[in-house]
């Protein structure tokens, strides 16, 4: 297996680290990321990032008298079928 | 009730346990607590009654936040004014997040902004781009869902995913040093 270079484990990286690519070249970028250092920092910081935004973009959650509402409108809804 | 288009499946069933992600990403469409409700409230009338076109299978979550951008886009966009673009070009290279990266290598920056300064942040992108990185980066939906949903290529869905993932560090990088959570890096001379 030839492997995966610096500038190719860069160009895969955000698809690595959402699980969007291959399994071969998961597996490809997996194995230079645990025998290059610099890369393995930089996927590092790149998941600390992708780890924190999806931790606070979905900390709100709907509104309580809102979730009412549209249930109270789906048993209407229901009701005049 | 309606039919169940899976078996055994009810609307409410299938429906119901994305209202907190129908929320979050109408908040983000619209900028806007009382039109986020409304577009959500229209959201679930509309599915409820186009239920029977979900294809079972699918990911439910994908089919209602495809009915919610429609719905946005159709009847609330031209409510509001769009902001103006931030400089795109400014966001182009791999240099800036990699100066950013050097200056706190772990990213722990991150976890001492608060959480309203981070969603601050996402509702400044320009729009195209808080689109895909709410729906892949916060809601979870595949590129190949959400180049469905946008009618755009999965090349486009990335590159802009890209872009609005830098332009967020940046901002995110300059408000931590502002407030002092982060040392700036000397630039090399």
């Amino acid at each position: 297996m030839s492997g995966v270079d610096c500038a190719q484990a860069l160009i895969h990286l955000d698809d690595f680290l959402k699980r969007e690519l291959t399994p071969e070249l998961m597996a490809e970028v997996r194995l230079h990321l645990d025998r290059c250092r610099d890369c393995f920092e930089h996927a590092r910081f790149e998941e600390s990032f992708l780890t924190m935004l999806e931790l606070r973009g979905t900390r709100e959650t709907c509104p309580a008298k809102l979730r009412a509402r549209i249930l109270a409108l789906l048993r209407a809804e229901a009701g005049e079928h | 009730m309606a039919e169940p288009a899976v078996p055994g499946r009810t609307f409410d069933d299938e429906a119901l346990p994305h209202l907190d992600a129908l929320y979050r990403v109408a908040l983000r469409l619209t900028a806007d607590a009382s039109q986020a409700e409304d577009l959500v409230q229209d959201t679930m009338l509309k599915a409820y009654r186009s239920w029977k076109q979900y294809r079972p299978g699918t990911n439910a979550k994908g089919w209602l936040l495809t009915i919610l951008r429609n719905t946005f886009i159709n009847d609330y966009r031209r409510r509001k004014h769009e902001p103006i673009p931030m400089d795109l070009e400014a966001v182009e290279s791999h240099i800036i997040d990699r100066s950013i990266q050097e200056a706190d290598p772990e990213g722990t920056f991150f976890s001492q902004i608060v959480d309203a300064r981070v969603v601050e942040a996402i509702d400044g992108l320009p729009h195209d781009f808080r689109e895909v990185l709410v729906l892949s980066d916060i809601e979870g939906l595949r590129y190949a869902e959400i180049a469905d949903m946008l009618h755009i290529p999965v090349g486009t869905v990335k590159s802009r995913l890209f872009r609005a993932r830098r332009l967020l560090q940046q901002q995110l990088y300059s408000h931590a040093v502002e407030m002092g959570y982060i040392q700036p890096r000397e630039s090399p001379t």
